[in-house]
């Protein structure tokens, strides 16, 4: 059995859009208009194994949903090959449809008017299962998601968190072996969003189903993912365990500085070291260890404030993201 | 394919259950298009009656040619309005929801949105044909004629209208491109059947299938014309086929968005 539930060779996606050209007449922008080639998503390959949990991540416009839309059979890539779970998308998408689920968190799927069950029944009647089948698995899910407390409403009176754990349910009722999250966690409030990350965690657990997961949201990828794939300007970045992304910015640390009294002055900083942030009771400040290392440092620190306690620690997640962003940005 | 019917009738009663929960809305839509019709048919009959008989058509043949087309108009949106909302569908990205769908895309789509308006047209159209069938003393041979005919026009609507939606996946924003184009389609196979003569009779039967809706199969009603059933149903396959290949091209020009939308 091949353990691969995704295999991407070679992807890539271009776009092609008519462009005003001001320096020439409407009649020709109207008629003969010029147009501008992108490139969403430029060669890039990786696979997935059954069960991994998948954080394909990246600023906007970076390729994610693109690739995500190419492996799910909704575009249809430009060049490469893509083969998920067997099959590939641009030729067996019906076959594909009933081995996976997907969530946009900006779009709902489900029926607005209705009451929650029936959009449930639906997808199941979509997937061909049958009545008593669904009903066992409708039982589950409200059980698995708590949606028995608003199961009865009509889905336009859900709250956003209520209706994205009935998305996911809806998804999942046809046991799918892979599902899409396209930023599953978009506008929930905090406890909204640790409940959604932990029936994920719990889906996978149980039912081996793996998770592939676009986000802005760096508690979506660290409490779920075990592996993050990062794209920027259609080109994959980074391929690392989730654990391993912060060691990626070792060279970095950062120093708080907590004020005996108050801060009043803040002189210059010696090289390598550079103000993160300024406040008269706490300073942050940024050392690059490839200059000065941590005991020098703090050192030359304790020589210009007056401090009562001291924080050494590495960059947090979203700082290595917002780093990896920004170098790739600067590298293009 | 019995899935797939399966499922259409299924997403047809839910669509059907979904539009009903909004009761006043469904109600006026249904109670509106019935008054808009009649008030169309009123205007026809008096216009016959002012101007006398035009190439062989009479009154009745009106009401005949408002009920063929109102009854295909009323059918194919009830089953597939979902084809007519495509330029949204496309420009907002809904259409996603139909890629990811293990069912054929065309489909799909045509059973995603039910038209409650079209309850009205169906029950118009079919008042029409039994004015019709009694007043020209149909016989149990044309009143059978006029059964086929009806399911010829429902096939003819459907692949006019899965033609004209099927330019969405060409353009962008093509709601502006369809409407027109439907349009232009749809006003001939309302119009006097006898005012399309020569050239114009030419272009809106074998360019633009407007007058096999309503024109053509009053005509073969009333003349009992085999040569023209056989070519309104030649056509009306030959149509067919067009229309599934050019959706199914266009399907591939899709290029997806990322607008935030509600579901169906």
């Amino acid at each position: 059995m091949n353990p691969n539930s995704i295999i991407v060779s070679n992807l890539s996606k271009k776009f092609s859009f008519p462009v005003k050209n001001p320096s020439v007449g409407w009649v020709k922008n109207l008629f003969f208009p010029e147009t501008k080639k992108i490139v969403a998503v430029n060669d890039i390959s990786f696979s997935v194994k059954h069960g991994e949990r998948i954080a394909f991540i990246g600023p906007n416009g970076a390729g994610k949903s693109t690739t995500i839309k190419m492996l799910t059979g909704i575009l249809f890539p430009t060049f490469g090959k893509i083969n998920i779970l067997g099959f590939d998308p641009t030729k067996n998408r019906k076959k594909l449809a009933y081995q996976i689920g997907t969530v946009f968190g900006q779009r709902s799927q489900l029926l607005p008017n209705l009451p929650l069950t029936d959009s449930l029944e639906f997808f199941g009647v979509m997937y061909d299962m049958p009545e008593k089948e669904i009903k066992k698995r409708i039982a589950e899910l409200v059980k698995l998601f708590d949606l028995s407390s608003f199961i009865a409403q009509p889905v336009r009176k859900l709250s956003l968190g209520q209706r994205m754990r009935a998305e996911v349910a809806a998804s999942l009722i046809h046991k799918p072996k892979i599902i899409f999250l396209d930023e599953p966690t978009i506008g929930l409030d905090v406890v909204a969003k640790k409940m959604l990350r932990d029936l994920l965690l719990k889906i996978n657990k149980e039912e081996n189903t793996t998770i592939f997961l676009t986000s802005h949201d760096v508690g979506d990828i660290e409490s779920l993912c075990n592996r993050t794939i990062v794209i920027n300007h259609g080109v994959i970045i980074k391929d690392l365990p989730t654990k391993n992304l912060t060691k990626t910015f070792i060279y970095e640390k950062y120093i708080d500085l907590v004020a005996l009294s108050n801060f009043t002055i803040f002189p210059k900083l010696p090289e390598g070291i550079t103000y993160s942030s300024k406040d008269k009771n706490k300073i942050t400040v940024v050392v690059d260890i490839n200059k000065i290392n941590v005991q020098e440092s703090l050192k030359k620190l304790l020589d210009l404030f007056e401090v009562k306690d001291i924080d050494v620690y590495n960059a947090d997640l979203e700082t290595v993201i917002r780093h990896i962003y920004e170098r790739s940005s600067t590298s293009n | 394919m019995i899935k797939e019917f399966y499922f259409a009738l299924y997403a047809i009663k839910k669509n059907i259950q979904n539009s009903a929960e909004l009761r006043v809305s469904f109600l006026i839509n249904i109670i509106g298009m019935s008054i808009n019709n009649t008030a169309f048919i009123i205007l026809w009959i008096f216009f016959v009656k002012s101007v006398g008989v035009i190439n062989g058509w009479v009154a009745m043949d009106i009401i005949g040619l408002l009920g063929f087309g109102a009854l295909s108009y009323g059918i194919v949106f009830s089953i597939g309005a979902g084809i007519r909302k495509l330029a949204d569908y496309v420009a907002t990205g809904i259409f996603d929801r139909f890629m990811l769908s293990p069912k054929n895309l065309l489909i799909r789509t045509a059973t995603s949105f039910f038209s409650v308006s079209a309850l009205g047209d169906i029950v118009f159209g079919v008042v029409c044909l039994v004015i019709y069938i009694i007043s020209i003393h149909a016989t149990i041979y044309q009143i059978l004629l006029i059964g086929l005919l009806v399911i010829i026009s429902v096939i003819v609507f459907l692949t006019a209208i899965i033609t004209i939606y099927s330019m969405s996946f060409f353009f962008v924003d093509a709601n502006l491109v369809t409407g027109s184009l439907f349009e232009l389609f749809l006003t001939p196979s309302l119009f006097h059947g006898g005012a399309f003569q020569g050239v114009m009779r030419f272009i809106f039967t074998f360019i633009i299938p407007s007058l096999l809706i309503g024109a053509l199969p009053v005509e073969i009603v009333r003349d009992v014309s085999l040569e023209k059933l056989l070519l309104v149903g030649s056509l009306a396959i030959f149509w067919f086929i067009i229309s599934i290949s050019i959706f199914n091209r266009a399907v591939k020009k899709y290029e997806s968005s990322n607008f935030i939308t509600f579901g169906n």
